[in-house]
């Protein structure tokens, strides 16, 4: 009898905790920092941010920054004390890691860090050394599939990308309506092999397949290159001058369509896609030249990924019993079309970064 | 008088067949650049008839043809010589990103118009120079010199411009890419004046026959006093201006300043030289074999696109093409005895 109720006790345990976890995955997205809950010491102690970049000069690494910043006004807003810094690593992989490792080691185990790694094979050293000063780092964009935030819980917390596949799905389904649903398109595809361009064709491919009366006329790489979609987008509109669309898997690539439809006085005929929201295709697309690109929302990508790693620093949320679709998830993209271009142009969106999983994408 | 030979000939005879039949061997060679251009029109017009055929289709050939033809012309005079320019794609693409800054554009105020063009060919002009005096005083094999200044210039080119290339709004030269003459793009049509003043130099100058006397063997221009060093530099130099003059029309024609313009412009550019019939050694060949080449580059590209070969295995398709082209013209060049 006794061994019953023993077990008995054990499965309702167990129920509990299972039905508790899957309560947690469900509430996480909706999960809201507390600022009553954060005790006074930590209020009181200087948090040091960072992000670390290839360098401000690309306009969208300049919005991480300016991420980072409005997440620190949310920090002020609840009484948090901290410093906030720039690693710039200006495209050098070893010297982002080194950065990395000054950075965590001089703030202990109260630094925060969003770290775009260079390539994938620093990610983990990136991690490490935040792992090793006790600070929390969250990781965008690249690494290794075999490695992840699993590898150094909880000083790793995320790894988030945002998903190509989403990404050139949109833009082809915006052309396509564009055309009406119907016509010739030309392809130009990043450099072949690249994980973002099998990825951004991916994405067209399966909007092809919703769209039988779209035709590919011509489909080939431009290398992610302006220069070289000039001459594809020249040379296909000799033999289809009656192309409706061009989709392009960066905006370099559409800025030298765009260059060739208007030398052959088609510009603003023919519609034309990217991804990256340059700020020559945002306005393109605001000025009817162009029918969409994709901005890959830095400051979501700066601003959130902050504050996850401030949650985890505050104790506010356990990461080692985060679920893994939290630990490594997609970000939402924005899709920049005519309605919005004008205003993504001219204005910086706002966050509740109050609710730190919103940023995930479903 | 002489003493029995096993065949009937004079040494005298002996020679002339042979003489004969290097000469053949040199006619042959000569023609095979033309014949594998032939060859690849008859294929893509089979393939694809009207539309490679088509006259759009020859215009944008001559569109493509303007700047490879430019590059590789500055090139041929430095493989004649049997020196190597690796320093293309960092100095036409920094002419590339200088005439977006320097014209107006929508970044930068400098507006300074056609100043702005030449200034931005002087550029490249001055780094050919560089690579020529360096090469020749310091004794550093051009390849290495010239591979140094790609990078140098590639720098540089960034740097004008900071990482967000400048929108060319001058509406002088936004025109140009739309601008024709008899059919033919205008920037087609500097690439054809630039050919001339080559071809003109190459036959009509004292300064051509140095280059092919370079090119034979050094020697025999130092025995007559001529300065070799000299030749060089100016060598160095005149490519520097070609690579120029490219960058700011890729600049032009791209509508904006843009250092990446230059990327991969130099590989295609040495194999046109080549599969023209310009020996690396040097010395032989010359600007008319390099229009054959490029003519080849670029209709290859051109009739593969068009053919919509998957790109997967186009780049490698391209390559074997070219392979042949080479082996056709260069494998016949090297029996010939007398360089």
């Amino acid at each position: 009898m006794k061994r019953i109720k023993v077990l008995l006790a054990l499965v309702l345990a167990l129920a509990m905790v299972g039905g508790g976890t899957l309560a947690l995955a469900e509430e996480l997205k909706d999960f809201t920092i507390d600022p009553a809950k954060i005790p006074q010491e930590k209020l009181d102690t200087v948090v040091s941010l960072a992000v670390s970049v290839r360098g401000l000069e690309n306009p969208y690494i300049a919005t991480i920054k300016v991420g980072m910043e409005m997440f620190a006004v949310y920090l002020d807003s609840i009484g948090q004390k901290y410093e906030m810094q720039v690693l710039d690593s200006g495209g050098d992989s070893n010297k982002e890691v080194d950065n990395m490792r000054q950075f965590a080691a001089n703030a202990g185990g109260n630094a925060l860090a969003y770290s775009d790694p260079n390539e994938n094979a620093i990610a983990y050293s990136l991690a490490e050394a935040m792992a090793e000063a006790g600070g929390f780092i969250g990781t965008a964009w690249n690494k290794p599939a075999d490695v992840g935030p699993a590898d150094l819980t909880p000083n790793w917390v995320i790894h988030t990308s945002p998903d190509n596949v989403i990404n050139g799905y949109n833009t082809a389904k915006a052309l396509f309506d564009y055309m009406g649903g119907k016509g010739k398109i030309f392809v130009c595809e990043g450099m072949l092999g690249n994980t973002a361009a099998i990825d951004r064709a991916k994405g067209l491919d399966q909007a092809l397949a919703e769209y039988p009366d779209i035709t590919v006329a011509g489909r080939d790489t431009g290398n992610w290159a302006t220069a070289e979609a000039l001459t594809l987008v020249e040379t296909w509109l000799g033999k289809d001058p009656d192309v409706g669309g061009v989709w392009c898997a960066n905006d370099n690539m559409a800025t030298g369509a765009l260059q060739a439809l208007e030398k052959a006085g088609l510009k603003g005929k023919v519609g034309v896609t990217g991804v990256d929201a340059n700020t020559d295709i945002v306005e393109a697309v605001r000025d009817g030249f162009a029918v969409a690109t994709v901005s890959s929302n830095g400051y979501l990508q700066g601003g959130y990924t902050l504050a996850i790693c401030y949650a985890a620093w505050a104790g506010l949320i356990d990461v080692t019993t985060l679920p893994p679709e939290y630990r490594e998830f997609a970000t939402p993209a924005l899709l920049i079309t005519k309605e919005n271009a004008a205003e993504y142009l001219s204005s910086v969106p706002e966050f509740d970064f109050s609710k730190p999983f919103a940023c995930k994408a479903d | 008088m002489a003493a029995k030979q096993p065949t009937p000939m004079t040494i005298a005879e002996e020679f002339a067949a042979k003489v004969r039949r290097d000469g053949q061997r040199e006619r042959v060679m000569r023609y095979a650049p033309m014949i594998v251009l032939l060859a690849l029109v008859l294929i893509f017009t089979a393939a694809r008839g009207a539309a490679f055929a088509s006259f759009t289709n020859m215009v944008a050939i001559l569109n493509q043809l303007a700047i490879p033809l430019l590059v590789a012309l500055g090139l041929t005079f430095v493989i004649m010589i049997g020196g190597i320019d690796l320093s293309i794609n960092g100095t036409v693409g920094m002419a590339a990103a200088l005439v977006g800054v320097l014209v107006m554009n929508n970044r930068f105020p400098l507006n300074l118009g056609f100043l702005g063009v030449l200034l931005a060919v002087l550029g490249s002009v001055l780094v050919g120079l560089a690579v020529g005096l360096i090469h020749v005083y310091l004794k550093i094999p051009s390849f290495m010199v010239s591979f140094a200044f790609m990078y140098v210039c590639k720098g540089l080119g960034l740097l004008s411009y900071a990482g967000q290339p400048p929108k060319i709004i001058d509406p002088l030269l936004v025109a140009l890419p739309k601008t024709y003459w008899l059919g033919i793009p205008f920037i087609t049509w500097v690439a054809v004046a630039v050919l001339l003043v080559c071809i003109f130099i190459q036959e009509y100058t004292a300064f051509g026959r140095y280059i092919y006397a370079v090119g034979t063997d050094e020697t025999i221009l130092r025995a007559v006093g001529v300065s070799v060093n000299r030749v060089k530099v100016m060598v160095f130099t005149l490519a520097g201006l070609c690579f120029g003059i490219a960058g700011v029309l890729y600049g032009i024609r791209l509508g904006q300043g843009d250092v990446t313009a230059g990327n991969d412009l130099m590989f295609p550019a040495q194999a046109a030289v080549v599969v023209g019939g310009t020996s690396l050694s040097g010395g032989k060949g010359g600007v008319t074999n390099t229009i054959v080449g490029v003519l080849i580059m670029t209709v290859l590209a051109n009739g593969l696109l068009l053919v919509g070969v998957n790109s997967y295995i186009k780049t490698g398709i391209e390559g074997l093409i070219i392979l042949t082209a080479v082996a056709l013209t260069v494998a016949h060049g090297a029996k010939v005895v007398s360089k």
